[in-house]
């Protein structure tokens, strides 16, 4: 519920492949800005998670568990 | 039957019911936001508020026949009113999975406890009238009156307007992804075609609080879920499954903490007046209503001037 969200990270998604080191969503690594928008709106609209911009070239992907 | 004999007064019950009655069919259509809005639903209530009104007005005339059985079967009768408030949560959340933008548990409880404490008000007016009616006939009409108008004007809880302002406010961006709202920070949204959604449609307002009273209403989460509610439902949102960034939002100015608020919506209708409108009718929560504090940053900055 929105209430008290509790966010679980769900995907992350870089065109900086060295940003990323392990964890435990899985990493897609994309060719340039455009395309990693494009898996995380993607991504977003199929799992209906939230899409968050750690301005380094990652975006996470995160779902709140009610 | 002792009463059966002598002419049993009818006339605390008939008037008793009526004002009973009465005063729970008022609150059915004053609380627009307390109703579910289909037939199905005024019936259920208005039904249990016939019994309710029927077993406050019964009581006295069983008494006054000496059918102290019947009056103490009322009691347990009364009992089963408890259930009202169960059945009306368990309803609400039932359909919060089921509506874009969720009334949150503050909400719902707040609505259940105001079905169930209605329905004992009506209880009470019943009973309060036929104990005035077994006296005087044309003294109790007027005393039904007068509990049904006293019983309107003390279970009219406050609305949020009464202790805050709400003022438009420009929706942007900074440091690329960050929505603001005036000077609210509201969240991080890191779509482009989300932000040119919110750039393009989105509507924002500040919620500025009046006293201390509304500043620790909105420091509730509860209030603010509640708020975004009534917001949504106001004007509609352009969300849907697969969009959660489009939700409407009521955050705190933070890390500043000012007491400042800040509400941001993609509505379908871009009606302005009508979302205000509707956040100053949302209900002030019991969660949040009287736990006062002092915001000591407004304290400081008040003193300087």
């Amino acid at each position: 519920m929105a209430d008290s969200p509790a966010p679980t990270m769900f995907a992350i998604v870089t065109t900086n492949k060295e940003a990323v080191v392990g964890g435990m969503a899985p990493v897609f690594v994309a060719c340039n800005d455009v395309e990693r928008d494009r898996i995380a709106m993607w991504l977003s609209r199929i799992t209906n998670a939230i899409v968050h911009d750690l301005h380094n070239g990652t975006v996470i992907l995160t779902v709140n568990r009610s | 039957m002792s009463s059966a004999s002598a002419a049993v007064n009818w006339n605390p019950m008939i008037v008793g019911f009526i004002a009973g009655f009465i005063s729970r069919v008022l609150y059915l259509r004053s609380g627009q936001s307390h109703n579910p809005g289909y037939p199905s639903g005024y019936i259920i209530q208005i039904a249990i508020g016939v019994i309710a009104a029927m077993i406050g007005s019964s009581v006295i005339v069983s008494l006054i026949g000496k059918e102290f059985t019947a009056a103490t079967f009322l009691t347990l009768a009364a009992t089963q009113f408890f259930n009202v408030r169960t059945n009306e949560r368990h309803t609400l959340e039932q359909e919060e999975s089921l509506i874009l933008v969720g009334r949150g548990a503050g909400y719902i409880e707040g609505i259940a406890l105001t079905y169930e404490a209605r329905n004992f008000l009506g209880m009470l007016v019943a009973l309060a009238t036929s104990v005035v009616t077994a006296w005087n006939l044309w003294l109790g009409m007027a005393a039904g009156l007068a509990f049904v108008i006293l019983g309107e004007v003390f279970m009219a809880g406050p609305k949020i307007g009464e202790l805050i302002d709400v003022e438009e406010a420009e929706v942007k961006f900074d440091k690329g992804s960050l929505l603001f709202v005036g000077p609210v920070m509201m969240m991080e949204v890191g779509l482009p075609d989300s932000r040119q959604r919110f750039l393009e449609d989105g509507l924002g307002v500040i919620l500025k609080p009046r006293d201390t009273r509304g500043e620790s209403a909105l420091w509730n989460i509860a209030q603010r879920q509640a708020i975004a509610h009534q917001a949504a439902v106001a004007v509609g949102v352009q969300k849907d499954v697969g969009y959660p960034e489009q939700t409407p939002l009521c955050r705190m100015e933070m890390p500043k903490g000012t007491g400042l608020a800040g509400l941001a919506i993609i509505p379908v209708e871009r009606n302005l007046e009508a979302l205000i409108k509707a956040i100053r009718n949302t209900p002030v929560l019991e969660s949040g209503k009287w736990s006062k504090m002092h915001n000591t940053k407004n304290k400081k900055e008040a003193a300087r001037g």
